[in-house]
């Protein structure tokens, strides 16, 4: 079952803090089926997170379980149980992993035996949220329900506005928000159904103003890595994600945002950084990590490299830059926050020929935090956030500068795909190569 | 298949000729002087770039062809048949095209997006956003991105596109739809008049022609067939389930395994020819409603209505009437590694289609077919088993 891990080194007080409340959140859930409190599946990212709590509904994150269970290196049972049920190995590995818990807990009627951290508990309804993010969105819980017909799925239509030369954003955008908004209401009118119960706006509207200053705040507070020593870098950011990505819209995600951003104030006038003698400075410029390998942060600290930014799990720009239009609809509010999120470096890539949003956003990040190299992590069974990755860093080269650059090949939970040795000779060369072009 | 002597098979020859040369017919209109358009997936509107007066062609792949040039561009992870279709690109065999159009079908098609895009640098390219779900709010979004799609193409052939075009699109495309169906009929028989092998060699073929070609090609097929008396030994009746299908060899293995593919749920294939475009007062709408709603592919979400039992219904109804309609004994479901939409619903199909006792194989295929000892031991076992 679980293999041994090794424990890994955290330099901000806020990231050691993560482990606890995650633990917390998922024993929020099992509470809240012994409470009877209504309990739904849902994916990061999903644009409704406030809705969610403005109706009290308690989300269980999926991809957030999987994961648990593959930095516990405990994912393996569950996968394989997913494969028994034809599902092919290629897919999504979040998806395989609690689709076979599911499955499992479902033909036992209790769960799994020791499953890590107490088990995934089974839902009242599961909230995809497809459109753009990636297929798993809307099939993942189409194929759960396979295994809990009784469920229902609520799928949310949420595109972004392509990048394109033949339209610009500006053109289309009031129908997207239009679609979007239509999509989130009918998102409320199901969950007033399942609950029973109406949606308290004026607290939808609170949480929405909350989530828009916990943005804002985490924005700040990553900017103050920019320094030199860097204060926390991207291993600390794999855990200070949890805030980010799983309690936007409460009060407990902006404490901590002002905690870190009041710890790092400190870090940085201190110069405290997060390796004593700085050499190198990396920036994390795509992909999801391996939950189980998050101790190779640990090596490239060994070597004297940091990741003062990374471009994973910071789906967020300041607010105040959005230029969003007034509006006292939260719901709208939401889809124009959506919209010009996906958008934000449409208007920057115009300004230099053959750019492009992620290149631009990358380009940004080398100067802002002053970088010397870029690494990448190629999760082989996400099409999402790994498809391009290698295009745009020849498209980096191309229109901006040659910068060192190292793609890593494993998966997100998927131990099979990982080797360490050669990860981390890969890792020395990289090294070497940085230490060469300085 | 044993035919009977003495049957003039020019439309047979014909398609495949067009099979083997797939790029002549779009070479032929562009030393026409017309502009041709490369697409990949059966969910892009051709409607409207006929309408618009281009030339579409779909982007194909070779599985007895290695893959080596798109690995160094584009990540190992997305689903074979598209990096198979990418590296003809790059190697060469698309040099004629125009524009390209992707439709929001899958990942494995919308995120190497710009990929395509840069790497292939066309006067003319264009990702068409489509929505997952049905409802009527993702139906009007949908009329919706095929209105910036439309201004688009207009904008690039430097004319509006009018509704009597896209009316007189639309009527052209059903009626290849319709010739299609037809000659799917042929398949009911027993022995079927038409082998598995021949529908999909010239499936395949008519994916490179224009409309109205493709219709002649068809019907001069039907009539041809339409003559023969066939004399075949009895073999079981299978259907192939998947997604795109760029070449003949799968279909001819099963077929050599001894079994007649009599229909399927492929593209191209009985999935891309079911559903006609509704004849609506703005033709938008039609084109919006058959291919968010009509085209039954695994991508798109259909809301549940009823029980679980009724949703399976709904979303995989159309197999079981196809295995009445044609009298299927064995079903094989073909599914791509990597393939996020269609590797989702096996466990649900499966169980659905073994449930009106016709019995299931499940094949993940890395899509290359240099070596198919594997496929064909396991298609040969099957076959044996509902013999
Ligand atoms: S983004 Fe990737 S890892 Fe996350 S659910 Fe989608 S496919 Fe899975
Ligand atoms: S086979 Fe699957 S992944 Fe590949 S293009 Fe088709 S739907 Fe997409």
């Amino acid at each position: 079952m679980t293999q041994e891990r090794k424990r890994r080194v955290l330099a901000t007080d806020a990231a050691a803090s993560i482990s606890r409340m995650v633990r917390d959140m998922i024993a929020t859930t099992h509470r809240a089926r012994q409470e009877g409190k209504k309990l739904a599946y849902t994916f990061i990212y999903c644009c409704y997170d406030e809705i969610l709590r403005a109706m009290d509904i308690v989300p269980v994150w999926t991809e957030n379980y999987a994961g648990i269970c593959g930095a516990k290196r405990d994912a393996e049972r569950f996968m394989q149980r997913a494969q028994a049920e034809n599902l092919s190995r290629s897919l999504c590995a979040y998806a395989l992993c609690d689709i076979g818990f599911d499955a499992w807990r479902e033909e036992l009627g209790e769960m799994p035996e020791e499953p890590p951290w107490g088990g995934l508990v089974k839902p009242d309804m599961m909230l995809g949220s497809g459109q753009m993010i990636c297929d798993p969105r809307t099939k993942w819980f189409q194929a759960a329900q396979h295994y809990m017909p009784d469920v229902p799925v609520f799928e949310v239509g949420l595109p972004w506005i392509p990048y394109e030369q033949d339209y610009r954003a500006r053109d289309v955008e009031d129908y997207y928000v239009r679609y979007i908004v239509e999509q989130l209401r009918s998102l409320v009118k199901f969950l007033e159904e399942q609950t029973q119960k109406k949606m308290d706006w004026e607290r939808l509207s609170e949480l929405v103003d909350l989530s828009d200053r916990t943005w804002n705040l985490v924005v700040e507070a990553y900017e103050l890595r920019r320094a030199t020593p860097c204060p926390m870098d991207t291993g600390d950011a794999m855990s200070t994600m949890v805030p980010l990505t799983f309690m936007m819209g409460t009060r407990q995600a902006y404490d901590f945002f002002e905690g870190l951003y009041n710890e790092l104030k400190l870090r940085v006038a201190a110069k405290q950084g997060v390796v004593p003698d700085e050499k190198y400075r990396i920036l994390w410029g795509g992909g999801l990590p391996s939950w189980y390998a998050l101790s190779d942060f640990d090596y490239f600290h060994g070597k004297g490299a940091v990741f003062p930014a990374e471009t994973t799990y910071r789906l967020i720009e300041p607010v105040y830059e959005l230029d969003l239009p007034p509006s006292g609809d939260p719901i709208e509010h939401l889809a124009w926050r959506w919209t010009r999120y996906w958008t934000f470096w449409h208007d920057k890539a115009r300004r230099r020929p053959c750019s492009h949003p992620d290149v631009e956003r990358l380009i940004q990040y080398i100067e802002d935090y002053d970088i010397d190299g870029i690494l990448m992590h190629e999760a082989f069974s996400c099409r999402s956030w790994h498809p391009g990755l290698i295009w745009q860093l020849a498209q980096l080269k191309n229109i901006y500068r040659d910068i060192p650059s190292l793609v890593l090949e494993s998966d997100i939970i998927d131990i099979g795909s990982y080797n360490e040795a050669d990860t981390r000779s890969r890792i020395d060369t990289f090294i070497d190569i940085l230490s060469a072009s300085q | 298949m044993t035919k009977e002597s003495g049957i003039d098979s020019h439309g047979l020859k014909l398609a495949e000729r067009h099979y083997q040369d797939y790029t002549c017919s779009a070479l032929e209109s562009k030393a026409q002087g017309k502009k041709v358009i490369g697409y990949l997936c059966a969910l892009v509107p051709l409607e409207l770039i006929a309408a618009a007066g281009l030339v579409p062609i779909r982007i194909k792949s070779d599985p007895r062809q290695p893959i080596t040039r798109a690995d160094t561009l584009m990540e190992t992870i997305i689903c074979p048949q598209i990096r198979g279709c990418f590296d003809m690109a790059v190697k060469g065999k698309y040099d004629f095209l125009d524009g390209l159009v992707l439709p929001h079908a899958c990942d494995s098609i919308c995120r190497p997006y710009d990929v395509w895009k840069y790497t292939l640098n066309l006067p003319y390219s264009h990702f068409v956003n489509m929505p997952h779900g049905t409802d009527d709010s993702s139906q009007k979004f949908y009329r919706e991105i095929l209105g910036t799609f439309r201004k688009s193409l207009s904008g690039f052939v430097g004319n509006d596109i009018s509704d009597s075009s896209l009316s007189e699109a639309v009527r052209l495309y059903n009626e290849n739809r319709a010739a299609v169906r037809e000659l799917f009929a042929l398949r009911r028989s027993q022995p079927p008049l038409i082998s598995g092998m021949e529908i999909s060699k010239l499936l395949i073929a008519l994916m490179g022609l224009p409309v109205a070609q493709s219709s002649r090609l068809v019907r001069e097929v039907i009539s041809e067939v339409k003559q023969r008396k066939v004399n075949s030994p009895r073999l079981p009746r299978v259907m192939i389930i998947g997604a795109q299908m760029d070449d003949a060899t799968f279909v001819d293995l099963v077929e050599k395994s001894g079994a007649h593919v009599v229909t399927d749920a492929l593209c191209p294939g009985l999935r891309e020819y079911s559903a006609d475009v509704p004849v609506t007062l703005d033709p938008l709408d039609g084109i919006a409603e058959r291919y968010l709603r009509g085209v039954k592919c695994a991508r798109t979400y259909e809301e549940k209505n009823g029980s679980y039992s009724d949703y399976l219904d709904q979303r995989f109804g159309f197999i079981r009437r196809a295995i009445e309609e044609f009298k299927v004994e064995g079903v094989i479901l073909h599914v791509f590694r990597y393939c996020d939409p269609f590797g989702f619903e096996v466990p649900a199909m499966r169980s659905y289609i073994e449930a009106s006792g016709v019995p299931v194989l499940y094949l993940e295929n890395e899509y290359s077919m240099l070596d198919a000892s594997q496929l064909e031991t396991r298609v040969q076992a099957f076959i044996e088993m509902i013999r």
